[in-house]
């Protein structure tokens, strides 16, 4: 018995596994980075939709309604290889001799020279931005609304003691709007906190390539364990460490809400 | 523009796969979920925590790690069940897995859209459809089920629009059989050839854009037809809230 514990004690810290749990920290930081952007964007974007000049109108609700209209792994593959492309573009156009683009053969980028090489902390941070893009696009939504749901009453009072409309915008409005957003944004978060499974698309060795890596049959004992196909265990893990996130995401939530609630009338919270 | 039309004729072929995958899952799903609701408000504690469990399992965790966990699975029982029954090919294919994981997923997402629906039903009439003696099934075909459906339309349009985009995601996580490839495939394939971002996934963009309004047009029509009996026929609000 207790060497059978030892024994999954010893499999389970091996080299690989402790990596595995490392990887953790890839998925954390893209749901928190990525969290935090998207509440960025959104504010940006609610500010857009909510400008009095036409054309930044214009702009606020073609990114909230284009964003939301193409499946989320499609911009969020799109984004960080356009943004290398673009970078390695701008690049090229500096530094590239005519030569060395006659003696490029492949079909990008222009020239060698301006190759930009990604190693996993680029990735993870353009992970993150184009998870806060596109889920900034719901958030736009989401505080846009929340915006609009401030009592009327409090603005015109705000103008009444002759603070200009800035001043109204960041004292009174932004602030009193979370309590109507949270709902809305705890969502928001959910979605991302999904979306973060998807590092592996961009050649991160986040959880999901660790688990896939480390289930895979091994056949030869100098590796490690002889198993066979354990892959849908690491992912069954995986499934419940989704859940359980889920789970403390919701309790941290309501906890919030109950929490900014305090001295608003119940309708707010709903 | 060569490259354009070129691209377009290309994923015409790929938005097939995306259709199928979408097309096959929901019906299934649909009616799955009917059940998950009813088992969701089911007072039996056995039903009642199990199809709880389910909904909150399936909407708590990402489609892309439940594909894998899926595909995994069949793959690991291959040898023990599928090959004797002679249906490893068929089971393993992803044209199977790919609507499977997705009837699951959409079923629990859909379940909770119309368990939501199910407690809007006004009391009254089912309470007087109980004075009047129906049966348990005959007040949930003619007063519960009516009510439900009206109710749950908008959201569920919602969701067979975010079913439609999570089919991009079916070829990452399973294998791509041949030419078999759907929009995201060969954007990105495309995209490998000649490092064109901007172009491919455009055009991909442009295809599920184009569906999902085609499916916006389709599921206001049918919900016109639902509201047929109000006075001032509500439509569909065009502008959609994709929210799960």
């Amino acid at each position: 018995m207790t060497d059978d514990i030892a024994y999954w004690f010893s499999y389970l810290t091996n080299g690989k596994h402790l990596t595995w749990y490392a990887s953790f920290q890839f998925t954390i930081f893209a749901a928190l980075m990525g969290g935090a952007l998207a509440v960025v964007f959104g504010l940006l974007g609610a500010t857009l939709k909510n400008s009095r000049f036409l054309p930044l109108r214009l702009i606020g609700t073609f990114y909230s309604s284009i964003v939301r209209g193409v499946p989320d792994v499609l911009f969020f593959l799109f984004f960080p290889l356009a943004f290398e492309q673009g970078v390695e573009w701008l690049v090229a156009s500096q530094i590239c001799s005519p030569e060395a683009i006659a003696a490029q053969t492949a079909a990008w980028p222009p020239c060698k020279e301006a190759n930009w090489f990604l190693g996993t902390t680029e990735y993870l941070i353009l992970a993150s931005v184009s998870l806060g893009l596109v889920y900034g696009a719901f958030a736009t939504n989401v505080i846009h609304g929340a915006l609009r749901s401030v009592p009327n009453g409090q603005l015109e009072a705000a103008r009444a003691f002759g603070m200009s409309p800035g001043q109204v915008l960041w004292r009174i409005q932004i602030r009193q709007m979370w309590v109507y957003a949270l709902p809305g944004l705890s969502n928001v978060w959910m979605l991302i906190v999904k979306a973060t499974s998807l590092l592996s698309l961009l050649q991160i060795a986040d959880i999901v390539l660790w688990a896939d890596r480390l289930g895979a049959p091994n056949f030869l004992p100098a590796v490690g364990l002889v198993h066979e196909d354990w892959r849908w265990r690491y992912y069954l893990v995986l499934f419940v460490f989704y859940i359980l996130v889920t789970w403390l995401s919701e309790r941290a939530f309501e906890a919030i809400m109950r929490r900014a609630g305090k001295g608003i009338l119940s309708e707010a919270r709903v | 523009m060569q490259a354009f039309l070129n691209d377009l004729a290309l994923m015409s072929q790929a938005v097939l796969f995306n259709i199928y995958f979408a097309a096959a899952s929901i019906p299934i799903g649909f009616v799955l979920a009917v059940f998950l609701a009813l088992g969701k408000a089911s007072p039996n504690p056995i039903i009642n925590r199990l199809t709880r469990g389910y909904i909150y399992a399936f909407r708590g965790s990402p489609l892309f790690i439940q594909f894998f966990m899926f595909y995994s699975l069949a793959l690991s029982l291959n040898i023990a069940v599928w090959k004797p029954l002679g249906i490893s090919g068929f089971v393993l294919h992803p044209l199977f897995m790919g609507p499977l994981v997705l009837v699951l997923n959409t079923a629990a997402y859909t379940g909770e859209i119309f368990y939501g629906a199910l407690r809007a039903v006004p009391r009254g009439e089912v309470e007087a459809a109980r004075a009047y003696g129906m049966s348990r099934s005959q007040q949930f075909r003619r007063v519960v089920w009516p009510n439900l459906i009206r109710l749950a339309w908008p959201a569920y349009t919602n969701e067979v629009v975010f079913l439609f985009h999570a089919t991009a995601i079916v070829y990452f996580a399973l294998p791509v059989v041949g030419a078999q490839a759907d929009l995201m495939i060969t954007a990105k394939t495309l995209f490998e050839r000649d490092y064109n971002a901007f172009l491919h996934f455009s055009v991909a963009a442009l295809y599920f854009l184009a569906v999902s309004l085609v499916v916006f047009f389709l599921f206001g029509l049918v919900y016109q037809r639902l509201m047929r009996h109000m006075p001032a026929p509500p439509r569909m609000r065009f502008r959609p809230k994709w929210m799960r």
